[in-house]
This record gives C-alpha cells, structure tokens and sequence, in this order.
C-alpha cells in the first residue's frame, strides 16, 4: 500500500485513534515510516519545548478587567448612543468613524422648530488627519448638549444577500472575486436606522471649555436650546471573517448620515463649534477648509496609524485608508447618498481590486 | 451595521464563557507572544470582542482560540511589543534564577516569536493551537481545513519552526 502521509504521520503521535487502522498497522512495519514519525516526534517535542508557557493567568483578575472595560463601553454608548460613541472606539475602525462623525458638524445648532430642515447630508468624504492624541482630545457631543437617541442602533445577522436587501432597501454588491487567502461565504449583517435629537446648551458648552481652562466666545444668537435631528443608516454589511476580530474582508454600505434643524444656518453652527477654544487647532482649521454647504463627511484619521489618499471607483472619488503597519486596508466612497466602504485585512490595491470589481445586482 | 461583530448587547453567558475559556485563551496568546502581560492584553481584547458577537456557545472556545491565535500574531506584525525589560520584570526570578539564564529566555523567546511570524499565518495558527490543547477536529474547525490536513499543517509548521531556530541558532 501506498505510506501514510506526514500529516497522518503527525495525527499518529497525538491522536492515534483519528488514524485509519490500515494506517496505523502499515506504520509498525515500515522502517520509512517508523523514521518519519520518529522524525515527526522530534519536531513536534521541539516545537512543545519553543512554545512551553510556564504560568496560569489569574482569572478573577481577568475577570473583573473586562467587566469594568465592558461597563465603561456601556457607559460611554449609553450615553452617546453607537452612532455617536466614544473617540477611541471610533478610532478604531474607519468605518465606523462613518457613522459617528456627522455628529460633530451637526453638533452646532439652530433653533428647533416644527417643520425640520435637512442642514447635512453626506454627499463625500474627505479625510481629516491629525497625530492620535489630537482626535482623542476633540470632545464628544455630550461635551455640548443633551443627545437623545430615539433609534438605537440594532443589527442583526441575516441569512443572505437577498434579505439584507430585503431589510435595509440597498443593493448588495457582488464580489466578483475574492481576493487571495480569503475564502468561503459571506455572513451578512444589518442595521435599521439609527437617529436622535440633539439639544444645544450653551451652559454645557461653556463648562466644557471653562474645565479646559478656557472661556468660550459668545454663542450666535438662538443656539441655545436649539435642537438638532440625526439619523444615518438602515445599512447593511457583507463580512468574511474567518473566525478573526478584525475580518479579512468587509463590504458595507449605509444611507450616509443626515442632520435635520431649522433656523439658524448650518455655517453658522458649525463655525461656532469649530470657534471653541478648547478643539485642536489642527483638526478645527481642516474642518473649517470643508466647502460650507454641509454634504462632507469628515473621516477622522490618525496620522500615526493610517495614511490616506485619492482614488477612483467607477468615477466616484474615493478615499484609501491603509495602516501604516500593512495589517489592514479600506476604501470609502459615497454615492447617491449611500456610503460603501470595502475594508479588511489586506493591502490598499486589494481592497481597490475588490470595490472596483463589485457587480451590482439589482 | 459597520461591523459584524459590534455594538449588540453584551452577551448573557459572558462570564461562564469567560471563566471557562481564559486560560486557554491567555495561554494561546502567550505562545505566540512569549510574554504574559502582553497575553493577558490579547485576551482582554479578544474577549471584548467576544462579548458584543453572535459566536454560538457551543462554538465559543474554538472561535476565542483561533481568534486569540490571530490577534497575536497581528501583534507581531504589527510590532506592538513591549519593551524586553517588561518581559523581564514580568517573569521574575521563579522561572529563571539568575540573570544569565534570563537573557537566554528572552533571546529564545525573541527568536520563536521571530520565526512564527515568517510562517505562514494557517501553519502558525495550527501550530499554536494544536500545542494549545485543541483536537484535530477543533483545530480543523476553526480554520476551516479538513481533520485530514491538519496533522499536515502542524508537522510543516513543526519542521519549518525547527529550521528556522537552529538556522538562527546556528548563524549567531
């Protein structure tokens, strides 16, 4: 008959009763392979020896670590809501930078009034770039007012394509082909609409900047109180993740963030947050360089992580983040109101590949 | 909606799983990164990860090993170490009593952390988590491979290791 391969050579050492009986009865009478799996066992007895860890973890320790780190996550999204949460975890992916960047430019304000005006909607996206310890000092919404979140994001997984596109109204791209290493099928990912209400408080904001050391100009007039209406989504995401936290590859899509008021212009509010002595010189004075009508969405970047820069994907302009450290890479455009993002752990000219391969069903 | 495995609820069963599965977690992370605090970061982040996802339970300690496998082998990578002198405070004297023998750990430590992160990323995966205590069929599971290839994977990965040490053993 025919050796047993190395691998069943290998199986043999660890768990013999995996092995086919023939197998096993071939090996104890053939001197190749009896010197193959004394082979095998030396390598294995080494890589034992390399890989030895000579300690056992304290797991109450470990314990009571994750239940304050996944309390203070609670306390943070309980506050914030998801679309709006904390800097780091914003930080953290690109993508979800996304969804909670509109709250900032919206964070200014006009005076409520019944009948809501669109002031924002995300028409593209531009990367705003600054050192991390930069971004992680601009404050969260709540720095300036009160933040009602009257949809709260929901997502759930689905069966397939065709019931994402079921739930959320968008398409789902195709991937023509994956790129190299990644493999299987997708699982699927929704999310409904996620929205809030802001309220403006200028005593807020005024304690926010006096705990900086810092005193605020003079609110425009009416800002006080005014309210603001958020929303983003339904979107949706298909995610090859190979058992990994961060997946191999991510094709999102989400109706892009919009902010309701009515007023008092949307210039007007923004140039008022972004006048307050207590954001980054560096960020604010990008935001400022942003054209004044309220359809740019601003992707937060840490310069010490990511680099970014201009592509094209079937002649929509689209931004390139890839971590400097190769580990991951995504691309982001937006179009027709909905933003897409392809993202993974893989180089920039893949994640390309991929967004300007999608094959757009209908 | 970004994110597959993000902002749900934290999961019911988070605790039971995270008693049951940390010490094979830690240990996995601490294979690939010789170093326990720097394990013990890996777990924590893997099990928060873990505590917002879908993961069935019955397949959360597969899911948790292959992830922590790969978070640290990222960390590699990515060459988010600590400093050597952590490493050396964190062990102590307990395992190497004197200073000489303490400088040849973190050289060898340094050296099987270097030659894991030439393999490729299913063999170092499968060399981990079979040392980890995982079945051919856990193993198999989690990364998607037959039981059948897997015993190949590891004895490639086994050998390639082996060459890749006492190449360097031999060059310094």
């Amino acid at each position: 008959m025919r050796h047993p391969s190395d691998g069943t050579l290998r199986r043999l050492l660890d768990e013999p009763d995996g092995v086919a009986d023939a197998d096993r009865e071939h090996v104890k009478g053939c001197a190749a392979c009896l010197s193959g799996l004394a082979a095998a066992q030396q390598d294995a007895a080494f890589a034992g020896a390399a890989l030895e860890v000579a300690f056992s973890p304290d797991v109450d320790e470990g314990w009571q670590r994750l239940a304050n780190a996944v309390a203070g996550e609670e306390r943070r999204s309980g506050a914030m809501s998801a679309p709006a949460a904390g800097w780091r975890s914003r930080l953290r992916s690109p993508v979800v930078a996304i969804f909670g960047v509109a709250a900032i430019l919206g964070g200014a304000g006009v005076a409520a009034a019944a009948d809501w005006l669109q002031v924002f909607r995300a028409e593209k996206v531009t990367p705003v770039t600054a050192p991390r310890a930069e971004l992680v000092k601009l404050p969260e919404l709540s720095a300036f007012g009160d933040l009602e979140v009257t949809a709260k994001v929901d997502t759930r997984r689905v069966a397939d394509a065709a019931a994402a596109q079921k739930a959320t109204g968008l398409s789902v791209p195709l991937v023509v082909r994956l790129p190299r290493g990644v493999t299987g099928e997708p699982t699927y990912q929704v999310g409904g609409r996620v929205s809030g209400v802001f309220t403006f408080s200028v005593e807020k904001t005024a304690r926010t900047v006096a705990a900086a050391g810092r005193t605020p100009p003079p609110p425009p007039r009416g800002l006080d109180g005014s309210r603001f209406r958020l929303g983003a989504g339904p979107g949706l995401a298909a995610i090859w993740s190979q058992g990994r936290p961060i997946p191999a590859l991510v094709v999102a899509r989400a109706v892009t963030p919009t902010v309701h008021s009515s007023g008092v212009p949307f210039e007007t509010a923004r140039d008022y947050l972004l006048s307050l002595p207590n954001l980054p010189e560096n960020v604010a004075s990008q935001l400022r360089g942003f054209s004044g009508a309220g359809t740019t969405l601003p992707l937060f970047v840490a310069a010490e992580k990511l680099t970014t820069s201009g592509a094209d994907v079937g002649g929509v302009p689209a931004t390139v983040l890839s971590s400097r450290d190769g580990a991951m890479a995504a691309v982001v455009w937006v179009d027709g109101g909905v933003v897409t993002a392809v993202a993974g752990s893989l180089g920039a000219d893949e994640v390309l590949s991929v967004a300007r391969g999608l094959r757009w069903g209908r | 909606m970004s994110s597959p495995l993000g902002r749900g609820a934290v999961r019911s069963d988070l605790e039971q799983a995270f008693r049951t599965a940390y010490p094979r977690v830690v240990a996995v992370a601490a294979r690939v990164l010789g170093s326990r605090d720097e394990a013990e970061d890996v777990a924590q982040e893997v099990f928060l990860t873990f505590a917002r996802s879908s993961v069935p339970a019955g397949e959360a300690m597969g899911w948790l090993s292959v992830a922590a496998a790969h978070t640290a082998l990222n960390h590699l990578r990515s060459g988010r170490r600590r400093a050597l002198r952590e490493e050396a405070a964190d062990e102590g004297g307990a395992v190497c009593p004197d200073i000489a023998d303490t400088v040849v750990t973190l050289d060898e430590r340094r050296r099987v952390r270097a030659a894991l992160a030439r393999l490729p990323r299913r063999q170092a995966v499968a060399l981990v988590l079979r040392h980890s205590g995982l079945s051919y069929a856990e193993v198999a599971a989690a990364l998607d491979l037959s039981p059948g290839s897997v015993g190949t994977t590891v004895r490639r990965a086994e050998s390639a290791l082996r060459k890749e040490l006492n190449r360097h053993a031999s060059s310094e």
